[in-house]
């Protein structure tokens, strides 16, 4: 059996590996990721004061700090057993939409970006940030880049910019919101309204605009039918920083709807012998394998799957563009995984008018934001959207509040078995004998790359230069060729 | 010339809070020269730091696999690339440096990046290894010479941007 191995090898073990194996026909017989786990972070954890965990698991990652800073300082709220007052959690959440407009933003232009805005068969020279920047031109570049320093500006003033800033406190965060950065929020939030107009348009001019690219949207190479989780208010309506789980079978139909502490009776963890990723999937349907359907417990999460399971948009303009998303894929659900670059920008539209909303709300200004904790902490989870997906944090601490088990389930290990199977079913259908073309390897990449997967929640590259070592193996283990592209 | 101490990594995982650790030995020494940052971020959110300075030291873990651990590596910007193998957060300055220039941003025109090399992914909770730990001292130093050589080279010495 040949092996063709597709590892970015900047980070070697920091990061995952896609390994082709091929059969004597040349055919691919399976395909996977392997991804790193993040390791020692447990016992780490354990013995250190639950109040510094926002602080301590916002450096796990170095791409999406917030969404863990959030769910920590959530899973605190639960474990104190305190509420926290209503200003304390809506600049919470305007801080949290801040931060998915501007994670949505950098994805889709450049990360994401060179697969569709490039073009996925451009030479690999342009397949880059900078070829990004030229297609879209220099003032469009300027824009991403601006819109996202005044998102940033606008979140170091509010969380504190200093080397350690503490912002989430259990039960509301460490200072109100003075009149002048209201006014600061209100002026990003503007820009970002309007700039999540101008990517949908640029989404419409470029990839709507070829139909080459819908066509490679909606094939069946990058199509998956499983079930999907996100959070929804009370309305069954998508909300990234609170809410109730609510799970949709791939008919798109309810399935299931249960509070984030109730995660361990619904989400149950597969391990296979070749990986140290354990695969989330319903424990109401069962581990079945790495298949479609309803028979089988694979979910998704992230920005598509969160619009299957959400009963329409809370805002107006983010509301039109899932209506138009909907149309012209063929109706709700979506499973062309492909299509999650395009809800990206549809959630991001949503972010910012969300964000809008909540900067206008007189109620922010309120000086009560802290509500003091005087119950015994014993048990806590915290569950947020993260722009990848379904983000828990799960504590037990003894009565002096000291962490003594900490779990988190960060939304890669949900998507975990959806990507697999992607990578698979884009390997078997594209790869066809050892000599694999560039071009090849790339559509192949653009599997996983739409779920913008974060390797052990460790650190980044940036992808769309993402370099791989490709490794054709021959029967007897022997290497007959190495594909490198930098 | 506002000048850029940038220290990267994560001080809770074992080795790679080498960079973190190392600056941090010379916020005193660097005081009124250099303004000196830690970050455990990566990728383009590092534009943000980069912006308003005239030179930057990057300070990072790196894994090649041709050194053995506690080994430092110095790059220049140019020879930050996929060859010769990037540390483990500062992969991307290169893009960096081209977004930053294509869009008109500032960045740094001189960056040196010291790096010292390590075994193992990282650990949570797990302290330096030993060869790296010995190294850091050295590492601080060459952050130093390198101040130095820049502060000399034109008469142009070094300064942080809040004098």
């Amino acid at each position: 059996m040949s092996e063709i191995l597709i590892d970015p090898i900047t980070r070697l073990e920091g990061h995952g590996r896609v390994h082709v194996f091929l059969d004597d026909a040349g055919e691919v017989d399976r395909a996977y990721l392997q991804i790193p786990e993040l390791r020692g972070f447990e016992k780490f954890a354990q013995g250190r004061r639950a109040e510094d965990m926002p602080q301590i698991t916002s450096r796990i990652c170095g791409v999406c700090p917030m969404a863990h800073h959030m769910a920590a300082t959530k899973a605190l709220d639960d474990l104190f057993g305190v509420e926290p007052p209503p200003a304390a959690k809506k600049i919470r959440e305007l801080l949290y939409s801040a931060f998915m407009v501007e994670d949505h933003a950098l994805h889709f232009f450049f990360l994401g970006g060179p697969d569709f805005i490039v073009g996925p068969d451009a030479p690999k020279g342009e397949r880059n940030i900078l070829g990004v920047v030229n297609k879209v031109g220099l003032e469009a570049g300027k824009e991403v880049i601006g819109v996202r320093k005044q998102l940033r500006d606008l979140m170091a003033a509010v969380a504190g910019k200093a080397v350690h800033p503490v912002f989430g406190l259990p039960g509301g965060i460490s200072r109100p919101l003075t009149a002048e950065l209201q006014e600061q929020a209100q002026a990003a939030a503007a820009r970002a309204v309007d700039f999540g107009g101008f990517a949908l348009q640029a989404f419409r001019d470029v990839v709507l605009g070829n139909p080459d690219y819908v066509e490679l949207v909606t094939s069946e190479t990058y199509t998956h039918r499983t079930y999907s989780m996100g959070l929804v208010d009370a309305d069954k309506q998508v909300n990234f920083y609170d809410g109730t789980l609510r799970v949709v079978d791939p008919e798109g139909r309810e399935f299931l709807s249960f509070a984030g502490s109730d995660y361990l009776d619904h989400v149950a963890e597969h391990v296979e012998p070749w990986t140290y990723v354990k695969f989330c999937f319903l424990k109401d349907v069962g581990w079945h394998g790495f298949v479609d359907g309803a028979d089988s417990g694979v979910f998704a999460v992230a920005p598509l799957a969160r619009l299957n399971v959400t009963e329409g948009m809370p805002t107006p303009r983010a509301q039109e563009a899932y209506d138009e998303l909907f149309a012209t894929l063929g109706g709700k659900p979506v499973h062309h995984t492909l299509a999650t670059h395009w809800a990206r920008l549809v959630e991001l539209q949503y972010a910012a008018e969300r964000m809008a909303e909540l900067a206008a709300d007189p109620e922010i200004l309120d000086p009560d934001v802290r509500t003091l904790p005087t119950a015994t902490p014993e048990e806590g989870i915290g569950v947020v959207e993260a722009p990848r997906g379904t983000l828990f944090h799960h504590y037990r601490s003894d009565e002096r509040g000291l962490i003594t088990s900490a779990n988190l389930i960060v939304a890669t290990q949900n998507n975990a078995a959806r990507i697999g199977m992607s990578i698979d079913k884009a390997a078997r259908d594209l790869i066809h004998g050892a000599e694999v073309d560039e071009a090849v390897l790339n559509k192949v990449e653009m599997a996983f790359r739409a779920y913008d997967p974060c390797f052990g929640c460790a650190t980044h590259t940036l992808p769309g230069h993402l370099p791989l070592l490709v490794e054709i193996h021959d029967p007897a283990g022997e290497v007959v060729r190495e594909l490198r592209r930098d | 010339m506002r000048t850029l101490v940038l220290g990267l990594g994560n001080e809770y995982a074992g080795d790679d809070g080498a960079g973190i650790l190392a600056v941090r030995a010379l916020r005193d020494e660097l005081a009124g020269r250099a303004d000196v940052v830690e970050s455990a971020a990566s990728g383009l959110t590092l534009l943000d730091v980069f912006d308003g300075y005239d030179r930057a030291v990057v300070v990072d873990s790196i894994r090649t696999g041709r050194n053995p651990p506690g080994t430092i590596v110095e790059l220049g910007l140019t020879e930050v690339g996929p060859v010769v193998a990037p540390s483990i957060h500062h992969a991307g300055i290169p893009e960096l440096a081209a977004v930053a220039e294509r869009l008109g941003l500032g960045f740094p025109g001189r960056t040196r990046v010291l790096a010292v090399e390590v075994a193992e992914p990282p650990t949570f909770g797990a302290p330096l290894s030993e060869s790296v730990a010995a190294a850091l001292d050295e590492l601080g130093r060459r952050v130093l010479e390198q101040i130095e050589a820049w502060d000399t080279a034109k008469g142009e010495p070094c300064t942080t941007t809040t004098p």
